[in-house]
């Protein structure tokens, strides 16, 4: 193939363009790598599988793991941090043992998900942004978890012409802009716990309701009314929000908000959401289970078939209240997210660096995809799949081809 | 070598009505008659049953991004069809919008061998390779979708020439592996983007000027002159609203003689008679596809019940989001390339409107003479979910089954419709075309829908039932590629098919421009846009089946 860009796995925005060199085995971003890319495509190539903190080898680990997985009557598939060959293996292997899967950024990717299916939403993807965005609300986000987020998304050059982009953030944080004067933009300082409400009261003026206060969520009427406004005159608005920053009790009710207000506005005017997401492969982990069994995570095999209940099949709370009794971790993609303290035997299938405080039953160090397999991830917008490249390939197992190896040992105990 | 002895063949690619006799397979082909010394392994008696090649549908919304939000979007739905997992299948969901697996699963126990996804946007392309590499027991392919795509409207709005346009297409076809082109709402779901909310077959569009009679027409030339076999797919301006068979016959002319194909013609049938300002205009619709020989369609039937629709019409769905039931919809505007609109529905038989849709597309179906240019269809989920096509073929085949339905109804749709004066049943030799030899010929697929020498062993074989919706939901046996994948309506062996795609010749110096259009604007690269022939198998198909494209000489 001609092409010599490589596309980075480490956050949802997936950017396609950069080089890499190859150093001693170790990949090199040459260019377009932001801080968190070039430190996490440097990857050991070797690693040791441990069984109760001991050294064996890999076979030896999958046993391990099988014999795990066969006490089991009801084990976790998460963390589910793989591109998609490794989703395919989870599920294949949640289905084989009766478990039940959620992905490590489940809390976030829930909040969006439950406003979704109760009442939908609109959204746009990144090159839509990119083209035709004239005003950017940043809810509750300076989208620095996604570093070249403006590079990428908001440059001035439009197939539609310059644009000039307004931005209004609405938060704690005012986003750095880079080579922008922020005296275009507007901040607005609000909690973001208490975002909910600063959106239901643009939607009940927007209705043409009279509010009975001087202010919603510490803001004043007026600011409300002339942001309305705002929102009015963009031709092609954004909403824009990241669900792991809005980490409060029911947040999900306050993206509803949000997205609520956006479908009123379409009634006249263009706007869109614009969900942050797709970190640690979250997005390719839903987009696989929703059209294999229908649901998007949070879903457990039984024998009538796949059952979803997303309040209850959360990471957290399965650990807690002893629902699963084995966890399987898999954290492919950062070596910082390491499995949750559980009451109950634990299989990791980690990158070759990852550190523990305590060993896990079993660890299984895996390959990185996009920098040591390849493979297809998603990008946040769910539309965008792309390949990942292996530019340091190294000598340890994918994701799926570990699990394959664990479902294999099953297979053989129960012949 | 395998014998099946003594069926009544249903073959009317080689003009075979009923006639006993026997096919040969091996090696996953159906071969001549060995001769009486040949070593026949394995015979299956097959006296009294009906044969038929694998049915192919050619319009089903079964794997790409807005069936994935169909998915997600109506876990309450699934709830009502579980789909356990067995020693052989994978567990997943069925009804409206069912997962990748139980979508093989049950295509394969209606007697279907290959599936067709008429909406891939070429930005979403690998998502829904790898979706459909998930859908097992039939061959699949999709067909690109362009016309609101903002490179091929600034081609057009500039004035391109023709044989740029036609090396976009073609290289659309190859780098999102494709089958045929689609065109949605031509220009509208672009035009939406621009905040129009109506755009006509004449109108211009508010920001490239262009209308869609350009759009359809151009897009019709590069189909042709790139020699795909099936024609320019297209999804009609002004789905749904009354009086839209004007629009319809209209589209049909714009094509000014060249092959086009209108999809779910049944949702473009309306016209604005009456108290309620909603008729049928299926009488004037398939006349005209009589009269046109350049002219196809599949109907889109609706039949009563709960499904979803999932459309790349961002305008019209957002439109529809008022009959939402349950009361949700997501609109999506998709990398200046599409969008797309998912929309729950449940059509009712007591509604005039929804009564009068489902006596419309049955007018459409008895109405068409001619079964080679009319494909069955549900426009599966967003008419009907695909299971429900063993029903629809004894509506068809039944009059008197078909006038009970119509008792039931909407009392006044029944007395609007002219159903009840249409007389003809379907016979099993026009079943047979209409889903079996005409999409395999509509489609350039050589060695499939038939039971010649040469073609592939997708076959089908039924107990003769006089009540038709038994006998089509459960064939007695299903061989893909010569292999017994169902028995007695039931999956007995697991296989995944091959994805079919056309490859065109096309000036690849086309890259220059597109690369230079994706790196000043675009969030991708080119190169990575680009599915490579490699990745099929990748995604999960059994392999990559090819068709060359014959370009004729005029």
């Amino acid at each position: 193939m001609s092409d010599t860009f490589v596309c980075c796995p480490f956050c949802g925005l997936l950017c396609d363009d950069l080089t890499i060199a190859l150093n001693k085995g170790q990949a090199q971003i040459e260019s377009a790598g932001c801080a968190r890319a070039v430190k996490l495509f440097v990857v050991p190539r070797q690693s040791q599988a441990l069984v109760a903190g001991q050294a064996v080898d890999l076979a030896a680990a999958y046993r391990a793991a099988a014999a795990i997985l066969t006490r089991s009557q009801h084990p976790l598939m998460g963390g589910l941090a793989c591109d998609v060959t490794g989703h395919r293996a989870a599920l294949a292997l949640a289905e084989k043992v009766g478990g039940v899967v959620d992905h490590m950024n489940g809390q976030a990717q829930f909040r969006n998900w439950l406003p979704f299916q109760d009442g939908g939403w609109m959204t746009t993807t990144l090159s839509e942004v990119r083209n035709r965005a004239d005003l950017i609300v940043l809810a509750g986000t300076d989208t620095s978890r996604f570093p070249r987020f403006f590079e990428r998304c908001l440059t001035p050059e439009s197939q539609f012409g310059e644009l000039h982009r307004q931005i209004i953030a609405l938060g704690t944080n005012l986003p750095l802009i880079p080579g922008r004067p922020t005296d275009t933009d507007l901040a607005i300082p609000i909690q973001n716990e208490r975002l909910g409400e600063l959106f239901a009261a643009l939607r009940a003026r927007l209705a043409g309701h009279r509010l009975d206060a001087p202010d919603i969520a510490g803001v004043p009427l007026a600011q409300i009314d002339a942001l309305l406004v705002a929102l009015h005159a963009a031709r092609y608005g954004v909403l824009v929000w990241n669900a792991a920053e809005l980490d409060f009790p029911n947040a999900d009710l306050a993206i509803q908000a949000m997205v609520n207000l956006i479908k009123d506005l379409n009634r006249t005017t263009r706007w869109s959401g614009l969900p942050l997401g797709g970190n640690d492969g979250d997005t390719s982990a839903a987009q696989v289970c929703t059209w294999q069994a229908g649901y998007p995570l949070r879903t457990t095999f039984e024998a009538s078939g796949p059952h979803y209940e997303p309040m209850l099949y959360a990471t957290d709370a399965l650990l807690e209240s002893g629902d699963v009794d084995a966890l399987v971790w898999i954290s492919a993609f950062d070596p910082e997210r390491t499995p949750p303290t559980a009451n109950c035997p634990t299989i990791v299938l980690g990158r070759p660096d990852m550190i523990f405080t305590r060993p896990p039953d079993v660890f299984i160090p895996v390959a990185v995809p996009g920098v040591q397999h390849t493979g297809f991830l998603h990008r946040m917008d769910a539309v965008v799949a792309l390949p990942l490249s292996a530019p340091a390939p190294a000598d340890l197992p994918s994701v799926a081809q570990a699990l394959v190896a664990i479902q294999q040992k099953l297979n053989h105990a129960a012949a | 070598m395998l014998r099946l002895k003594g069926g009544r063949l249903y073959d009317p690619a080689h003009g075979i009505d009923g006639q006993v006799g026997d096919l040969y397979v091996e090696d996953g082909r159906i071969v001549a008659d060995p001769g009486p010394d040949a070593v026949i392994h394995q015979e299956i008696d097959l006296t009294n049953r009906v044969v038929m090649a694998g049915a192919i549908d050619l319009h089903t919304h079964i794997g790409g991004g807005k069936v994935n939000i169909a998915r997600a979007l109506l876990p309450e739905d699934h709830r009502f069809d579980p789909a356990p997992a067995t020693d052989l299948m994978h567990a997943g969901c069925g009804h409206a919008a069912p997962s990748t697996w139980t979508t093989g699963y049950r295509y394969a126990e209606m007697g279907y061998t290959a599936c067709f996804e008429p909406a891939m946007l070429p930005s979403n392309a690998r998502h829904a390779h790898l979706e459909m590499g998930d859908i097992p027991m039939v061959d699949k392919g999709a067909y690109a979708m362009l016309g609101s795509d903002d490179f091929f409207l600034r081609l057009l709005a500039t004035g391109a020439d023709q044989r740029l346009v036609n090396d976009y297409v073609g290289w659309t076809l190859d780098s999102s592996q494709a089958m045929a082109i689609k065109v949605v709402n031509p220009g509208g779901i672009s035009a939406f983007k621009f905040n129009a909310r109506n755009l006509d077959l004449d109108e211009a569009h508010p920001y490239y000027s262009v209308t869609p009679r350009q759009v359809i027409q151009t897009l019709a030339r590069a189909v042709h002159d790139l020699g795909v076999a099936h024609p320019l797919h297209v999804h009609a301006s002004n789905l749904g609203i009354p009086g839209n068979a004007d629009t319809t016959l209209a589209t049909m002319a714009a094509a000014e003689g060249l092959p086009i194909h209108i999809t779910h013609i049944q949702f473009h049938s309306y016209g604005m008679e009456g108290e309620r300002k909603f008729s049928s205009e299926a009488e004037r619709i398939a006349d005209a596809i009589n009269h046109m020989g350049n002219v196809s369609a599949d109907v889109g039937q609706i039949l009563f019940g709960q499904t979803v629709t999932a459309s790349g019409d961002t305008m019209i769905q957002h439109r529809n989001r008022r009959h939402a039931s349950p009361d949700k919809w997501v609109c999506m505007d998709i990398e200046c390339d599409a969008g797309c609109g998912v929309v729950p529905f449940k059509y009712r038989d007591k509604n005039f409107v929804n009564a009068l849709q489902w006596a419309i597309g049955l007018e459409l179906f008895l109405r068409v003479t001619d079964p080679w240019r009319i494909f069955l269809t549900t426009d599966h989920p967003n008419g009907a979910p695909f299971t429900s096509y063993p029903h629809l073929i004894r509506l068809l085949m039944d009059r008197n089954f078909r006038n009970s339905k119509l008792d039931e109804i909407n009392p006044e749709a029944a007395a609007h419709s002219q159903l009840r004066q249409l007389a003809r049943e379907y016979d099993l030799y026009e079943i047979a075309i209409m889903t079996r030899a005409a999409p395999a010929r509509s489609l350039g697929l050589s060695d499939r829908g038939h039971l010649g020498v040469g073609a592939a062993a997708d076959i089908v074989v039924y107990r003769d039932d006089t009540d038709r919706e038994v006998m089509f939901a459960k064939p007695e046996y299903v061989f893909k590629d010569g292999r017994l994948i169902v028995r007695d309506g039931r999956v007995v062996e697991v296989v995944n098919g091959a994805v079919h795609v056309v490859k065109p010749e096309y000036d690849k110096g086309i890259e220059k421009p597109l690369k230079d259009y994706f790196d000043r604007y675009m969030t991708v690269k080119m190169e990575h846009i680009k599915v490579s022939d490699d990745e099929i198998c990748s995604c999960g198909a059994s392999r990559l089946i090819p068709h060359k494209c014959s370009v004729s000489s005029s």
